[in-house]
């Protein structure tokens, strides 16, 4: 179980697991050393799940599709809207969670676990690393963006 | 003939802002007014939020239907606060799941899909009641 970062903005509670890296838009990134050192896995972040909305259907690209960092990975249909999640890294899928197939609410109900959506085989992981943010900076940025959504209700 | 302990109240979502709750609305409207308006009542959530007497009264002597539009599940929530007992639990996401095709668009006029999955989820609230007791007659609003 990972040690988060957390805060409370009105009555919403956020939280960041500080195992992990992210993408500035809201991704989470696990880098699976030393099982699997070229593997990460990927999904989204407790804020991102929140803003989005329950999630109706979760659609992930196919194991063995290669990526570019930046290629749709993922499309999560919510009630609100349609995300669309850019992968954070190059590489292969090899795994997709299987539990998105008939319980895709597990990406609202546990983000940073059983919530995962795939994981991949990069390609040029030390690369894509340097782009992505440490939990403490991720956390910053997301409690800026939350009060800034939080101005519009 | 005891007709009230047979009556079911209905009590659909009263978010605003988004098509799922426009269709929970719907679909009461369709179960209540159309499908079986003889063994149905619709009770409107917002009244058990004021704590209106009449209304608790109702939740708190019929089993009832929820028809919620989230997963935040007010309406299902609401019912327990006020003293009722739900005896069917309904989320519209969770029909959407089974219906990928009839995605609701539109708050205010729902588009073609939002209005069938409406009629879908009516048609299934309305299957799971005929397993019930036998409808009675008094349909009406409150």
């Amino acid at each position: 179980m990972p040690e988060f970062l957390e805060t409370t903005l009105d009555k919403f509670t956020f939280r960041v697991a500080k195992d992990r890296l992210y993408t500035p838009q809201g991704a989470w990134v696990f880098w699976m050393k030393p099982e699997a050192p070229n593997r990460v896995r990927i999904g989204l972040a407790d804020y991102l799940q929140q803003r989005s909305g329950d999630v109706a259907f979760a659609t992930v690209q196919p194991v063995g599709t290669g990526l570019v960092a930046g290629e749709r990975l993922a499309e999560i249909e919510t009630i609100k809207a349609m995300v669309e999640l850019p992968s954070p890294v190059s590489g292969a899928v090899a795994e997709v969670n299987p539990a998105l197939d008939t319980t895709p609410e597990v990406v609202n109900q546990d983000p940073y676990d059983k919530g995962w959506l795939a994981v991949i085989e990069t390609t040029d992981w030390e690369t894509d690393r340097a782009k992505l943010l440490e939990a403490d900076v991720y956390f910053s940025a997301m409690q800026v963006e939350a009060q800034e959504e939080l101005k519009k209700l | 003939m005891n007709t009230d302990k047979t009556r079911v109240v209905v009590v659909p979502c009263s978010g605003i802002g988004k098509p799922f709750g426009t269709v929970s609305r719907e679909a009461a409207y369709e179960l209540c007014d159309e499908l079986r308006p003889d063994s149905t009542r619709l009770v409107a959530l917002a009244k058990l939020v004021l704590g209106d007497a009449a209304a608790r009264e109702l939740v708190g002597q019929h089993p009832a239907v929820t028809i919620d539009g989230c997963k935040q599940m007010c309406a299902s929530k609401m019912v327990k606060q006020s003293g009722g007992t739900v005896a069917n639990e309904v989320a519209v996401l969770d029909v959407f799941r089974r219906h990928k095709d009839l995605k609701p668009e539109g708050i205010a006029q729902l588009n073609e899909a939002g209005q069938k999955l409406a009629r879908v989820l009516a048609e299934e609230v309305a299957a799971n009641l005929d397993s019930r007791e036998q409808p009675v007659k008094g349909a009406s609003h409150v």
